[in-house]
């Protein structure tokens, strides 16, 4: 009657819950982001985009190839890492170097560490930082939104002449507190344009609002927990508004800092990535605290407008470290040692 | 008590797999098939294994004691039957995998007849002295029969050092698909409840506290009216509790009921708490007003492959097969056969291994459930979600605990107390890269034993 009986561990069911699932997750949570990116700077953002994810899963797959690994693109992870390395660059960005960002991504990024869970840094910031070194005019040359003509008032003549590229508004803030010009008004102007994102920036950066939705998806779907963000949105808040408190002439409103720059975006879809991230919760707030303050004081103090990026990458090399400081204690307390 | 966000009583973490109680939940308690032998494990508990008290070719009666050991955590076995000893015999084990067995040829095949019992009218616990049931609980061979198999006597041993206050039933059968304590709390209320104020009695516990899962209100109602007849209602309370898994751990019960919590490497008796089974204290009552030894016990069969899927009363020592034959086989491809709960119970390879007393539940899984599970899907690699932290109802790394096993590094393992994990399951339930974080950790566990037996401190 019997016959063919398998014998394994407890336990003998588990939840309808695969790897796949996760990021398919994470992909729908990131549809609104690609959808303000289409909107705002048309068809070539979604090249864009395209450009990256078909690069990313194709390298892929030759590091499976070359390593003589099974065929892992069907877990989405590739497709994960070529989605966010598109909306982190900037919308005028040549496809051949987005290209190379997501051989570097994938390839030194992910591939090199060994694959999925292995990798010690998030390989779409890995791919950006080697951009940021590699070119950096073009990654700093900003396209101004198809559904607007100028946000923000020139601040010096070469501005003027072009009418095609502007700067960031994190850019803008900081040169134009070093000119004295008219920057709490605009600042305060602009601040409406960030959270829809009617401004210049990286393709997923502009707008908080569909960071935010995509942010909600992810929290409700429970793929991401809400420490990391809220760390880090916490410390940005907290270290603008001390900036801000200090010298509201100097330095700009700290809820301008959180809707500006890739800190929305960030929060929710690249320092949660787990993979880089603590496991632990009270890892997860260190985690994230870190990732908030460094990123304001690359903004504040440091020579770069933005610094999320840096951030991000310095606080996934501690991860270990982070790790180890905050292990979990048994329900039952520490056993007695003997 | 520890409550949720709704204000039930529960403790942190764990999971909420489908319940699947509805297949046997309302099948009373049935007589078991009869069969041409019956294999009596002498090792059916933790603590040390009996010794064979008869040979091959001996008469024994119903109720014989026919193996016992003088240890003082140990459980003697006795005769379910009036039969011959066939032979002395490795017989397979759930979990030791073979195992010294007595083999009992039934003078006659029949099906068990249902005990009869009948609390006499002038029950009353102090009637007895508390050496008088240890003694008597002792005798009758009872364990945990809720799945550990600890010696019962051991736990409610009188003038035990530290005092014991609490007593604390466990109804919350949080396993899915197991039913066999509901029908119990249904269906032998009285019973039940004259064993628990026998333990109260013998281990002198001034509180007691019946805990049971909100998913079974008929139970609830039903103990708490028998409480009610029994005029005994100021010292024991029914707990309902939320019901998630795994609420019947008595690390977890005793968290949820009284809010303290277990020291780790501990067991409940360090902070004065006893906890024992439904069954236990059905059996306790048999043994100690009956003189009744445990040689029967009700055993849910159940699975979406078994055609009468049911709650059945049988002899201990009954194969697995016959009693999957006697519930009429199987009717889907069945792809495992497991002796206990889907979360915790042990997959058998040999159809021949007997009913223990700690036998709860045969479930016969088909091929469309298993395929859910861990090792029919490819296992990927860790993406450090973190999904077994969070559900581990003992507050551990699951994942760190296994990856140092799978890497061999049980010194790692240890500084993330891998022997604080009471192997529930949770974590390989939710784990979506498929792997199988339990059977990791049971393993390391298994490793620093034997480690240990080797290099002795």
């Amino acid at each position: 009657m019997l016959r063919d009986i398998t014998v394994s561990f407890a336990p003998h069911i588990s939840k309808r819950l695969s790897t796949q699932r996760v990021m398919l997750d994470v992909l729908i949570g990131l549809v609104p982001l690609v959808a303000a990116a289409g909107f705002y700077f048309r068809i070539r953002a979604l090249l864009l985009i395209g450009v990256c994810v078909l690069w990313c899963v194709g390298i892929e797959w030759v590091c499976n190839l070359i390593r003589r690994r099974p065929n892992s693109l069907w877990d989405l992870s590739a497709v994960v890492t070529g989605v966010i390395l598109g909306l982190s660059l900037p919308p005028a960005l040549p496809f051949w170097t987005a290209a190379v960002g997501s051989v570097i991504a994938i390839g030194v990024g992910k591939m090199a560490f060994g694959g999925l869970g292995a990798n010690v840094f998030n390989p779409a910031m890995v791919g950006r930082a080697f951009l940021t070194a590699s070119f950096g005019i073009l990654m700093t040359t900003w396209t101004v939104p198809a559904s607007i003509d100028s946000a923000m008032p020139k601040l010096s003549p070469a501005d003027a002449v072009d009418t095609r590229t502007q700067a960031t508004p994190l850019a803008w803030s900081k040169t134009a507190i070093k000119n004295q010009t008219e920057a709490k008004t605009y600042s305060r102007r602009l601040l409406l344009s960030t959270i829809t994102g009617e401004v210049a920036g990286s393709l997923g950066e502009t707008s908080a609002i569909a960071a935010l939705l995509g942010g909600a998806y992810l929290l409700w779907r429970r793929t991401i927990g809400f420490h990391i963000p809220a760390a880090v949105l916490l410390a940005a808040f907290v270290f603008g508004g001390i900036a801000y408190l200090i010298d509201p002439d100097a330095y700009v409103s700290p809820f301008y800092h959180l809707t500006s720059g890739a800190l929305l975006f960030g929060a929710f879809f690249i320092a949660t990535d787990p993979v880089t991230a603590p496991l632990t919760r009270r890892g997860m707030w260190l985690f994230g605290l870190g990732i908030g303050t460094i990123t304001l004081l690359i903004r504040i103090v440091g020579t770069y407008p933005e610094g999320f990026m840096f951030a991000v990458l310095v606080m996934n090399g501690l991860t270990p470290l982070i790790d180890r400081l905050c292990r979990r204690v048994p329900v039952g307390g520490l056993p007695r040692v003997g | 008590m520890a409550t949720d966000s709704h204000g039930r009583t529960t403790f942190s973490r764990g999971v909420h797999p489908p319940e699947s109680k509805h297949l046997t939940e309302d099948r009373p308690i049935e007589p078991g098939p009869g069969v041409a032998e019956l294999s009596i494990l002498l090792s059916q508990h933790i603590g040390a294994p009996c010794q064979a008290a008869v040979k091959k070719g001996d008469l024994v009666q119903a109720g014989q004691k026919i193996g016992e050991c003088q240890a003082f955590v140990c459980a003697p076995v006795h005769a379910p039957v009036a039969g011959k000893v066939k032979e002395l015999a490795l017989r397979p084990h759930p979990v030791l995998g073979r195992c010294q067995a007595i083999a009992i040829e039934p003078q006659e095949p029949a099906s068990p007849t249902l005990p009869s019992f009948s609390l006499p009218a002038d029950f009353d616990p102090t009637r007895h002295t508390p050496q008088e049931i240890c003694e008597a609980v002792r005798d009758a061979g009872l364990v945990g029969m809720g799945g550990a198999g600890f010696p019962t006597s051991v736990k409610i041993q009188p003038d035990a050092k530290p005092p014991k206050h609490t007593l604390l039933v466990n109804g919350c059968e949080c396993e899915p698909y197991i039913t066999c304590d509901y029908r119990l709390m249904l269906e032998w209320t009285d019973q039940v409840l004259a064993g628990i104020r026998l333990a109260q009695r013998a281990c002198g516990a001034s509180k007691v506290f019946i805990g049971v899962e909100d998913n079974k209100p008929k139970a609830i109602d039903a103990v708490g009216a028998a409480i009610k007849r029994a005029g005994s209602g100021s010292d024991i309370r029914v707990v309902s509790l939320q019901t998630k898994y795994p609420q019947g751990g008595e690390r977890q019960l005793i968290n949820a009921v009284l809010g303290q919590t277990v020291p780790t490497g501990g067991i409940p008796p360090m902070i004065g708490v006893v906890v024992i089974n439904v069954a236990t204290a059905a059996a306790i009552a048999d043994a100690v007003l009956y003189h009744r030894p445990l040689t029967h016990r009700v055993v849910t069969v159940t699975g979406e492959a078994i055609a009468k899927a049911g709650n059945y009363y049988v002899p201990i020592g009954t194969p697995v097969e016959a009693l999957i034959e006697f519930c009429g086989g199987v009717t889907e491809k069945s792809a495992k056969v497991v002796m206990g709960g889907p979360m915790m119970g042990l997959a058998i390879a040999d159809l021949n291994t007997p009913i223990t007393k700690t036998s709860g539940a045969v479930t016969v899984l088909t091929r469309r459930q298993i395929g859910q599970a861990k090792f029919e899907r490819r296992q990927t690699a860790c993406i450090r979600c973190g999904r077994c932290l969070e559900v581990c109802p003992e507050n551990l790394s699951p994942t760190r605990i296994a990856h140092a096993v799978r890497s061999n590094l049980l010194d790692v393992a240890q500084s993330y107390f891998i022997s604080a994990c009471i192997e529930c399951g949770c974590c390989s339930y939710v784990c979506p890269a498929n792997i199988e974080l339990t059977g990791y950790i049971k393993t390391g566990k298994i490793f620093l034993a034997r480690q240990r037996k080797k290099m002795p401190a």
